[in-house]
């Protein structure tokens, strides 16, 4: 299945959104009443487009996932501001990363043609910005930075963890 | 031209991100009830903030002339004191039908320049002939007197101050006692009312008025507290130090008196 990008990245993004709306959604701990510890799989997505896709493609394409998880959350903007916000840091987050001799050309943010460690370290990135903008705008005021930053601390290395176990699963097809 | 669209070409991802930034926050604040609430709450405390910094600024702009109403205001309250009426009562025999005429009006002025401090000080006001400004006319502040004009031009008059050695003003006790107040060209803050008679019993603190004998100032307009007596051996008076109310040198907006009576006390004055 490799080889066609456009295709490949049509399939995930469905894919993705079932499994997020249909099995992780069902997912939500926490103590004392207030579940700070929920599990999202769709900045998968954003991270996992081609290192070569023009970078305002990347922020649209972001937003329509995050619309798409919105319309099943019944929280219209909150996911598609968390998005875009992750699609656009994402090209800041490659340039940080980046290896000494630059990316390849047709290069697949996986573990693939660079390092898994490095692969490890840009997903972490991209799942703690999601989720920083997201509890952020689910809170709407910096008064509740407490709740911003525990949700923040329990959600994103779960989330992490199971990106990590999709992509090690599913990668070779999809 | 050029400039602007490779400033788009080149930063494209961000304005696609503001524009889409924006989009979120409007669907978050019209689709989400927690969110929307936090968003009008935060909104009418910027506005509030910001309504209450523009009265600020404005009531600071509008001061000078809100100065100028107060005067005026305060010009027509004088106006409407008992010193500055004229009792017709006393004309229409047993009758007390409460008529009075008006004696004393009230003008407002400024102070737009003064002599530097000397034995003889005098003030420019900013009023003049145009107003019925004439010589002979007091000038008055709100705590005190302040001095007597003695030319005028048609914008603008020419006072000598309370504190000039040439000024004489009639001044009295409560106790009809009366002398001639004038400076001796040395402290401000005192001035000495001579030619009491020295029987009376004047203790210190009390206060001095003027008599409207001279018709510049109205009758017991307060002036000054008696803060010592000094009898002059051989002449049967004695003179009283008076402390001022007010600091005739630092004054900037003061009241014009005109007596409208003084044509016709002139007259009589005369024979």
């Amino acid at each position: 299945m490799r080889g066609n990008d456009a295709v490949s990245n049509v399939v995930r993004f469905i894919l993705l959104l079932f499994l997020q709306v249909f099995l992780f959604r069902q997912i939500s701990l926490g103590f004392g009443g207030r579940q700070q510890l929920f599990i999202f799989i769709t900045p998968l997505f954003i991270a996992l487009l081609p290192l070569r896709t023009p970078k305002p493609l990347v922020v649209i394409f972001s937003f329509f996932i995050g619309l798409g998880i919105d319309l099943f959350y019944d929280t219209l903007g909150v996911h598609a501001a968390a998005a875009t916000f992750t699609g656009y840091v994402r090209q800041f987050m490659l340039l940080v990363l980046a290896p000494k001799d630059g990316y390849k050309v047709k290069a697949s943010p996986d573990g693939k043609d660079l390092p898994q460690g490095w692969w490890l370290r840009y997903l972490g990135l991209v799942m703690v910005s999601y989720c920083l903008f997201y509890f952020s705008m689910e809170a709407f005021s910096p008064l509740f930075w407490k709740d911003i930053m525990l949700k923040t601390l329990f959600t994103s290395p779960v989330s992490w963890f199971f990106c990590v176990i999709i992509v090690t699963f599913l990668r070779p097809r999809v | 031209m050029e400039q602007i669209l490779r400033l788009f070409y080149n930063n494209g991802s961000f304005f696609t991100f503001c524009t889409l930034q924006i989009l979120s926050v409007y669907l978050i604040i019209n689709h989400n009830s927690t969110q929307s609430a936090i968003a009008a709450e935060t909104w009418s405390i910027g506005s509030g903030r910001l309504q209450s910094i523009s009265t600020t600024v404005n009531d600071y702009l509008n001061l000078k002339e809100q100065n100028e109403v107060q005067m005026r205001e305060n010009a027509r309250l004088r106006r409407l004191l008992p010193n500055a009426l004229y009792d017709l009562r006393t004309n229409v025999d047993s009758i007390i039908d409460g008529k009075y005429l008006q004696r004393y009006n009230f003008l407002p002025a400024r102070i737009v320049n003064r002599s530097p401090y000397n034995p003889y000080n005098v003030l420019i006001i900013n009023r003049g002939e145009s107003l019925g400004l004439q010589a002979g006319q007091g000038v008055i502040d709100d705590q005190g007197l302040v001095g007597i004009i003695d030319n005028s031009t048609e914008l603008f008059a020419r006072a000598i101050s309370i504190l000039h050695q040439d000024a004489r003003i009639s001044a009295g006790l409560r106790d009809n006692t009366f002398g001639t107040l004038r400076w001796d060209g040395k402290d401000p803050r005192y001035m000495t009312l001579t030619d009491i008679p020295e029987y009376t019993n004047i203790g210190t603190k009390d206060t001095v008025f003027t008599t409207g004998y001279s018709n510049i100032f109205p009758t017991g307009q307060p002036i000054g507290i008696v803060t010592d007596a000094e009898v002059q051996p051989g002449t049967g008076s004695k003179n009283l130090k008076v402390e001022l109310f007010n600091d005739p040198l630092r004054v900037s907006s003061v009241y014009v008196v005109q007596d409208l009576f003084k044509e016709e006390l002139g007259i009589l004055n005369a024979q």
